[in-house]
């Protein structure tokens, strides 16, 4: 994949998470107004991988699930990596035949598939879509972001998605969000709330982003409870994000609505040093409803 | 695992001798050199759980799940009659793709994708209606998998469907249709794991006798998961064990289920 992905996903190769890369396809794909047919046939094909990953690429052991999704004009690319066995890359269409029905089934819904594996173990799946939407991504410039600590894979509950540009965000954040509030299970009138942070969150975010950022957002869900990091970002800014934007009068930042939402926050250092940034977290609890 | 000889009285009275049923090569050359339609029923009837399987995967749509099936039937009959067993490559990486261009042929045909949308908008209203009715009876929101059992419809529909509702919150959605029986309903969670129906269909006729020989917790699970449909999430709390426990119980069972059927190793073949 030429550049940079629009967005990028870390997951546990568990089960569960491969409704999260569906969830943020579906997102992706209502941006860009994908026709439903191809759609399907993405989320099969891409399905079909991460399950791949899920199965057999840790040999029953844990390990990353990374997906990167790329929407240049015309095309939607998807590649999906593992740290593991992945899918043999001498296996051929035909030959293929222990990884299941996954590889036919890759083959016959992608224009282009392309099987690496990865220096120090590992394998990528490149899947090409031709699409007739008319819509198209930006393809993002250099990681611009400071320096601070790349979210860590220590664990499992902890998914990671990397956006660029910081718009592209607020197609997919929403959906991942809610699919993971359902997995702390939360009320829905709770998901509805995590959805309105989101969006809420990354409406200010966008205001201030320059135009090739980097957004990372690492969500760490728990029983009833969700957490949400958003960072590295500039020094200050999580500030200027809680407090106030300060152009208009009666804007009062982010501050009432988690407050009305009884979200708790932290402004935290992304690491040492200087140049590292700051994180955001807003720490989301399903409101103590559910006894 | 029972010998071919022990199996042939149970097939078609057209087959009489059929001594080497299980041999699928012999099956394609049967039917494609020697037109024995018998034999194209055996390779028909040993395939139909993998074009059932992929037909599943469109299953969210509106279209009747038997209409589907046809329809992946019809790939699978064309993939028997085209296949060619001489390259010594397996059917399935064969069929597959034939069976999908069938059924996104017939998707184009008969406009499918425009019926898609509502599909969707129904199960928004009845995600939304089920939303309300809860909070009226039980005075709380419920969870996802609340909603989901309500409904009976997946984790990832009900999302999808929450998804939708908040989209439109500010359209109005048209009336449901009156009392409809919910294919999807049966479909499992969605939740990456029906994905194991997969592996099994794979596993062709010889699963039932190798099913014996696994231990029993092993067959409750696989009979709840793929016989009476049930989720991971549903068999976890039924056996009282975890969901990831399911899990990991079906993976295991499947595997040893490959082992004793020797599939689909192709030596074995």
């Amino acid at each position: 994949m030429a550049g940079n992905p629009n967005v990028r996903l870390r997951l546990a190769n568990r089960p569960e998470n491969v409704l999260l890369v569906r969830q943020a396809l579906n997102g992706l794909a209502e941006t860009l107004r994908l026709d439903a047919l191809e759609l399907n046939d993405v989320t099969t094909a891409v399905t079909e991988a991460c399950n791949n990953v899920v199965l057999h690429a840790y040999g029953g052991a844990e390990g990353p699930l990374e997906v990167e999704l790329s929407a240049p004009a015309g095309s939607l690319d998807v590649l999906v990596r593992d740290r593991g066995i992945g899918i043999r890359p001498d296996a051929t269409r035909e030959e293929h035949s222990s990884g299941g029905i996954g590889l036919p089934v890759i083959h016959a819904l992608a224009q282009q598939v392309e099987l690496r594996n990865l220096d120090g173990g590992g394998t990528e799946v490149e899947m090409h879509f031709t699409t007739s939407s008319g819509r198209s991504l930006d393809v993002p410039g250099n990681d611009r972001r400071p320096s601070g600590a790349e979210p860590s894979d220590a664990s499992p509950r902890v998914a990671a998605l990397t956006v660029a540009p910081a718009p592209v965000a607020g197609s997919v954040l929403p959906r991942l969000l809610s699919a993971l509030a359902a997995r702390a299970y939360f009320p829905s009138d709770r998901i509805d709330d995590a959805q309105t942070l989101a969006e809420t969150l990354l409406t200010r975010i966008d205001d201030s982003a320059s135009a090739d950022e980097h957004l990372t957002i690492t969500i760490d869900v728990a029983p009833h409870n969700l957490e949400l990091k958003l960072g590295p970002l500039e020094s200050g800014r999580a500030s200027t994000l809680l407090s106030s934007a300060g152009d208009a009068e009666d804007d009062a930042g982010l501050s009432p609505l988690l407050e009305r939402l009884g979200v708790g926050h932290e402004v935290a250092l992304a690491g040492a040093g200087a140049g590292a940034g700051e994180t955001l977290a807003v720490r989301l609890a399903d409101g103590g409803r559910r006894g | 695992m029972p010998t071919t000889a022990t199996n042939p009285a149970k097939r078609s009275s057209n087959a009489p001798n059929y001594g080497a049923l299980d041999n699928q090569r012999t099956l394609f050359e049967r039917w494609q050199t020697h037109g024995e339609s018998a034999a194209r029923e055996a390779l028909l009837e040993r395939y139909l759980p993998l074009a059932r399987s992929l037909a599943r995967r469109y299953g969210r749509s509106s279209e009747p799940f038997e209409d589907l099936v046809q329809v992946a039937s019809l790939g699978l009959l064309k993939a028997i009659d085209r296949f060619d067993a001489e390259r010594g490559s397996p059917f399935q990486s064969f069929a597959v793709p034939t069976i999908l261009g069938e059924m996104r042929r017939y998707f184009r045909d008969s406009g499918w994708a425009v019926h898609v949308p509502r599909g969707a908008q129904e199960r928004a209203l009845k995600v939304r209606d089920a939303q309300e009715r809860i909070l009226n009876e039980r005075g709380e929101s419920p969870t996802v998998n609340q909603l989901a059992e309500y409904v009976e419809l997946g984790t990832e529909e009900v999302l999808d469907a929450m998804q939708a509702i908040r989209a439109y919150e500010t359209v109005s959605l048209d009336a449901p249709r009156p009392g409809g029986e919910d294919e999807s309903s049966s479909f499992g969670d969605w939740i990456g794991s029906d994905d194991e129906r997969y592996e099994l269909v794979e596993l062709d006729a010889t699963v039932a006798s190798a099913l014996g020989e696994l231990p029993p917790r092993d067959r409750l699970v696989l009979r709840l998961r793929f016989v009476e449909d049930l989720t991971q999430t549903e068999i976890a709390e039924q056996i009282g064990i975890s969901q990831m426990q399911v899990s990991r119980l079906l993976r295991r069972a499947l595997e040893q289920l490959r082992t004793l059927t020797g599939a689909p190793t192709e030596a074995t073949r």
